[in-house]
């Protein structure tokens, strides 16, 4: 009932707004991502969201690109069946971009086979042939999924990056990887530019730490990218804004900050209701499709929702939320807040100790889990005007006593942030968080629950701007609030990564640390609703609160690989074979042990070298049974001779010898092992990298 | 010996009736991910199976079934555990007289939340998807269960020092938890469930990159290094796991009444109707096995992509009856790449091994070549398993077979002891003769199993000749070694408890497989390799030499195993392993 109530209001006030002002919302919110994050969908990888991107295209700004990933801590060297996307799945993007049409109003659907070229085999690729090759139907939907329309039949989809053997080689695809990533972006038939593959998670994130009870950054020990090394499904997709914008909207914005300019996006999963597996455990499918995993705002279902909700929260629409009143109670009071409260369990997550919440900003207002936060407010005459308003807006932002964060993380979460009071910059404000200050959000979408909220208006940050900060929007707001280019006035103005998230997210944006800071409070100081260690009045709200909250950082801030400048803009997957694909082995067994037994004993001389690879030495240990002469010739692959390594008389008995190489070029040469009669007894292969 | 031969032909006479082929020897390295569909489900994906007499408890064999692979120790907020709606089996046949299983125990497992307000896992003394086990026991081939442990604990996820050490977590201690997790069955077997580090080891990445192991260009590494799994651990007594009749104690070392195998299974209902509002699926319908496990690798590098699923969906049993997987020992795809004649200069790892080609100047073991298939009908072969009137054609069942001497046998139905499956020693130059015993893992009840003799003593861990190349260290002592290759006599030799022979964790069965198909178990028994000729003064040629010295570039596991129950390390804190 609330809920219902809840949606008419969104729509009238969304009109409302449209004559006016605007309405709601504003800020922040808690932890990272989606990997594994319900136990449902943790059991079924193929279907797991793992991120969602939309950013304006930084090569191509008159382009939005989304970026969906799926399929969770793919290990480069899974062999034999290296990952894909799973066919029997529904993989979509959806695209909101008018409030006042209920549901979607573009859907972009994927879905992928998979052919054996060679079933004879147990490798993946083998003589230009691939195993598990995949391929992708893309149908795009513009009347809210009623109908569809197939714009890429049979894209490429790349094979896994297996290793120099199966890639390069010619007893493998005899290609490059970067060749085989190009070659697979398409063009659809309605102009969008598409990209579906394997490639690096572009997530980071210290999983070890921040699920051992919040040890991020780690109290003891060192913060470790828990995805590093890993790779994801990814879908990317670059759709031009012109496409994108809502029926009606002018052709260029009016603003940086036109509102009609805003678009909610979310990906999800979808599987047939049954699987009927044959007496061979061949599945067949059937029945309506049933979502079974989505994702809006990162880390949302990770660390927000608790265990108990989570498989039901992947279950639904964003749209179901309107009516669903079992879910805002945790962005009302939400966990991790618990953490970050001395009153509560602050004490007992020692990480979190720089971010502490707000229970008495301005000597006022108590945001701490269960207090009243803004709602002492509620019916004065001074929020009139305001999004605090109950005349303009209801009791969505106060709608009630106990729920503090209902003005900051609810909204963020929920609707996004509109440019009206109290939702600007604390520049101009002149004290009062109510008064206009600096606009710098305008994502606001009252069209239901979680999404990625981006107005598509807001110029790009140059990534290699000196003022781009995987902080987004935080980072916008330090801008406008202290450096002097921005915070003169409450005019409309470009601050560096207000393209950030929260609106929309960029892939550099360290969502993490921002909902993070989010939960503790940041939005509420931007809008100057300051720590509790600023005095009412005071000169500088720049308190040491406020310096712990902007300095604190979970001691991983950006990918483990660079991200390429065009698009898809990840990075190519992590190499089978490369230095993700397992742990270095320091110790094999020595050939020479349990020679004897063996029979080995019976060759006159062992020999082994290492390291090998070498750069400018080798070892080389002789094992002797019978004493002789021995020596070591080096020769190059063609069977030339090369150098002599080594020539002596050997007693019987172990013995090394360091062989510096000196000039030897790089490549590979054949170590041959001569008695005193010249018999060969051993060939070793040296290697030299370049 | 006369006895015992007897004995064994005895036993070989049942195969005829039973199977339809025999003996020998393996390929490559566990099942970790190995086949199109299971990769998709790893709840109920088996990645390896143990069998090994307990070095600490020789009345015992130790049963361990590993499931869900690679499993990342910081995998949360939700880390893997058991599934729910999954049987979880492991079968045992002691009786190749009767069909299908003897023994099967099955695991079932419940999860529950304690806290469902949080997102950790761990908080404040309480566990979410807190795992519990059931046990039941079959004792007539699945007829009926009898629960022999209710509710047996599952440890939680190995988090972090925070979530198991501190107050604000559970306040203990991991090695506790494990040791509070093992339980003794009604029926008196030792039981462990719960995650544990991964105890394979592979180098994945180089092998599956076109057979590149070891490495060519770089540094081999361990792909399942600092992953985890879930183990299913079971200590159980000899005297239950003997065959109805066998003596209470074994006759000989190479007893064939002690001789068992094991297999692994996970299993699905077969209809789920997914439910609206993340409410667990309904399961519905009859059992159907999704996955299996035998002897490691059969999966992943013997079966071809096209039959992988179809593998994991039938049973040892029902390859009796199949027709279709034979090809696929007789004529290994791995030996492609150990044959100069077809692709072996397109896999430069494998240099070190290649294929018997022309075997004591006669013998033709290459891909589509004959094997032994000339000697069909020869008198020489009287009395031998090749015997026609004895086994009928399963060892030599036509011509381009060349490996249904070797590699068939040692899948199907292990390896009696019976000429020429003895080691060359004593046999004078000739492969057909009597010689050293080292091997009887024979039950050919049906097909890929993991078979062992239970008679076999152990060889200690810490043993200067104890080997992880298992029965190929047996095989080498016995031929070089003067303590053992001084007469034809049944002597315990070390490591004859060693893969084949079952399986136990320090076994390195990617590398003995590979020597497999290289043929080390034709040249063990007399079949040398090529470069053995009149002249030579030793069957150790540099082939052999090489073969036996080949190595992957991974060889032993990355953690040290436990030399008690359940021997596994213990998991990989998810704090403790960054990249």
């Amino acid at each position: 009932m609330f809920k219902l109530l809840k949606f008419n209001k969104m729509k009238s006030i969304l009109k409302h707004s449209l004559a006016a002002l605007f309405l709601l919302v504003s800020l922040a919110t808690a932890t990272a991502s989606s990997h594994r994050e319900a136990p449902l969908i943790a059991d079924d990888p193929l279907a797991d969201n793992c991120d969602l991107y939309a950013f304006r295209s930084p090569d191509n700004p008159n382009t939005i690109t989304f970026i969906a990933t799926y399929v969770p801590l793919q290990l480069a060297q899974g062999g034999p069946n290296y990952y894909s996307f799973g066919q029997n799945i529904r993989y979509e993007i959806h695209i909101d971009n008018d409030a006042t049409k209920p549901g979607d109003e573009i859907l972009y659907r994927f879905t992928f086979s998979q052919t054996n070229e060679d079933p004879s085999t147990f490798f993946n690729i083998r003589l230009g042939k691939q195993n598990l090759k995949t391929t992708y139907t893309l149908e795009r939907s513009i009347d809210g999924g009623a109908t569809f329309q197939t714009i890429v039949q049979n894209g490429i989809v790349p094979p896994p990056n297996i290793g120099p053997r199966s890639i390069e080689s010619g007893v493998g695809l005899g290609t490059t990887y970067a060749s085989l990533m190009s070659n697979a972006i398409t063009t659809a038939t309605s102009g969008e530019k598409v990209f579906c593959g394997t490639t690096d998670d572009p997530f980071f994130v210290d999983l070890g730490g921040i699920f051992d009870l919040g040890d991020s950054p780690r109290q003891n020990g060192t913060p470790a990218d828990g995805v590093k090394c890993f790779n994801v499904s990814t879908i990317a997709i670059q759709v031009p804004i012109a496409t994108l914008r809502k029926t009606g909207a002018p052709a260029t914005p009016v603003s940086i900050l036109d509102s009609d300019y805003v678009i909610g996006v979310w990906a999800s999963a979808s599987r047939q209701q049954i699987r009927t597996l044959s007496n061979t455990g061949v599945p067949a499918y059937s029945g309506p499709w049933i979502q079974v995993s989505r994702l809006g705002m990162p880390l949302t279902n990770e660390a927000v929702i608790p265990i108990g909700y989570k498989d039901y929260w992947n279950a639904i629409t964003p749209y179901d939320e309107l009516t669903d009143t079992s879910l805002d109670g945790f962005f009302y009071n939400p966990e991790l807040a618990l953490y970050m409260d001395d009153d509560l369990f602050g004490g007992a997550v020692p990480a979190f100790a720089p971010l502490r919440i707000q229970r008495k900003s301005l000597q006022s207002f108590d945001f701490g889990n269960g207090k009243d936060g803004l709602y002492g407010l509620k019916g004065n005459p001074a929020l009139a005007g305001t999004a605090l308003d109950d005349a303009v807006f209801g009791t969505l932002l106060l709608p009630g006593p106990g729920k503090p964060r209902s003005v900051d993380l609810w909204p963020i979460f929920h609707t996004g942030v509109p440019n009206v009071r109290p939702y600007q910059l604390a520049t101009g404000k002149n004290g009062n968080p109510l008064a206009a200050g600096k606009p710098f959000i305008n994502n606001f979408l009252p069209n239901g629950g979680d999404m990625l909220r981006l107005n598509m208006a807001v110029p790009v940050t140059p990534r290699n701007d000196p003022k781009f900060s995987s902080l987004g929007i935080v980072q916008a707001a330090v801008l406008g609030l202290t450096d002097p280019a921005y915070n003169q006035n409450t005019s409309i103005q470009f601050i560096p990564n207000m393209d950030g998230f929260p609106n929309g997210r960029r892939l550099e944006d360290d969502v993490t640390r921002i909902e993070l800071q989010a939960v503790s409070g940041v939005a509420l100081a931007a809008i100057g609703l300051w720590y509790d260690d600023y005095t009412a009045g005071g000169t500088n709200p720049v308190t040491a609160n406020l310096l712990g909250v902007l300095t604190y950082t979970t001691g991983v801030e950006s990918n483990d690989v660079a991200l390429p400048a065009t698009f898809p803009y990840v990075a190519a997957p992590q190499s089978g074979t490369g230095s993700c694909g397992g742990s270095i082995v320091t110790a094999t067994t020595d050939i020479f042990q349990g020679g004897g037994g063996l029979g080995l004993s019976q060759k006159p001389v062992l020999m082994k070298n290492y390291p090998n690879p070498f750069s400018t030495q080798t070892t080389f240990h002789f094992l002797v049974n019978q004493p002789t002469t021995i020596s070591v010739r080096v020769f190059d692959l063609q069977g030339r001779y090369v150098t002599t390594a080594y020539s002596g008389p050997q007693q019987k008995g172990e013995f090394k010898y360091t062989w510096n190489t000196g000039d030897l070029r790089p490549g590979m040469y054949v170590a041959n092992l001569y008695d005193s009669n010249g018999s060969l007894l051993q060939s070793a292969k040296l290697v030299k990298p370049e | 010996m006369t006895q015992l031969l007897k004995h064994a032909l005895g036993r070989l006479l049942f195969l005829p009736l039973l199977l339809s082929g025999v003996c020998g020897s393996a390929l490559f390295a566990s099942s970790h991910r190995e086949a199109p569909l299971i990769a998709n489900d790893p709840l109920a994906d088996n990645t390896d199976l143990y069998a090994f007499r307990s070095p600490d408890d020789p009345s015992t064999i130790t049963i361990i079934a590993n499931y869900i692979p690679a499993e990342l120790p910081f995998g949360g907020p939700n880390y893997n555990t058991f599934g729910e709606n999954i049987r979880y089996e492991i079968h045992i046949d002691n009786d190749a007289a009767k069909p299908g299983d003897e023994i099967v125990y099955r695991f079932t497992f419940t999860r529950e939340n304690e806290d469902p307000t949080t997102f950790f896992n761990i908080r404040l003394g309480k566990q979410n998807l807190k795992t519990r086990f059931k046990l039941e026991r079959s004792i007539d081939g699945g007829a009926t269960f009898i629960t022999i442990v209710n509710s047996g604990p599952v440890p939680p996820p190995n988090i972090g020092p925070r979530s198991i050490d501190s107050g604000a977590g559970l306040n203990s201690d991991y090695e506790a938890i494990i040791n509070a997790a093992i339980t003794t069955a009604a029926t008196g077997e030792k039981v462990f469930c719960g995650p544990a580090d991964d105890p394979f080891f592979v180098d994945l990445g180089g092998i599956f990159d076109l057979g590149d192991a070891p490495r060519q260009n770089g540094n081999s590494r361990d792909g399942l290094g600092l992953y985890n799994v879930h183990t299913i651990a079971i200590q159980v007594p000899i005297s239950l796991l003997r065959k109805t009749g066998a003596p209470t104690s074994p006759v000989t070392i190479l007893d064939p009444d002690y001789v068992i195998g094991v297999w692994a299974s996970a299993s699905r209902q077969m209809v789920q109707t997914l439910q609206p509002g993340g409410a667990a699926p309904a399961n519905s319908g009859n059992w159907v096995q999704v996955s299996r496990l035998g002897m490691p690798l059969t999966n992943e590098a013997v079966i071809p992509i096209g039959f992988k699923d179809y593998w994991n969906g039938i049973t040892p049993y029902d390859e009796l009856a199949d027709t279709s997987l034979d090809g696929f020992f007789y004529n290994p795809e791995l030996a492609l790449y150990m044959d100069d004649d077809l692709f072996g200069g397109a896999v430069p790892a494998f240099a070190a091994l290649r294929i018997q080609r022309n075997s004591l100047q006669s013998f033709d073991f290459g891909n589509g070549k004959d094997g032994l298939y000339g000697l069909k009908g020869n008198a020489a072969l009287a009395g031998t398993a090749l015997d026609d009137a004895v086994f009928g054609t399963l060892l030599l069942p036509g011509p381009g077979k060349p490996r249904s001497v070797d590699l068939w046998p040692i899948f199907h139905t292990g390896v009696p002891n019976v000429r020429p499956y003895q080691l060359a020693t004593g046999k004078n130059g000739n492969p057909l003769a009597a010689g050293k015993p080292f091997i009887n893992n024979f039950l050919p009840n049906g097909g890929d199993m993991l078979r062992l003799n239970m008679a076999v003593p152990v060889t200690p861990r810490n043993d200067p000749k104890f080997s992880s190349l298992g029965i190929v260290q047996a095989a080498v002592l016995g031929l070089t070694d003067p303590a053992y290759n001084q007469n034809t006599s049944i002597q315990a030799i070390p490591n004859m408890d060693g893969f084949p022979n079952g399986r136990r964790l320090e076994d390195d069965v990617t590398l003995i497989e590979l020597q497999a198909v290289s043929g080390v178990a034709l040249a063990a028994i007399g079949l040398w390799y090529d470069d053995f000729t009149a002249a030579s003064t030793s069957p150790v040629t540099p082939d052999l030499v090489n073969v036996l010295s080949y190595r992957t570039g991974v060889d032993k596991n990355d953690k040290p195993f436990k030399s008690s129950f359940p021997y596994v390390a213990s998991p990989w804190r998810g704090t403790e392993v960054g990249q």
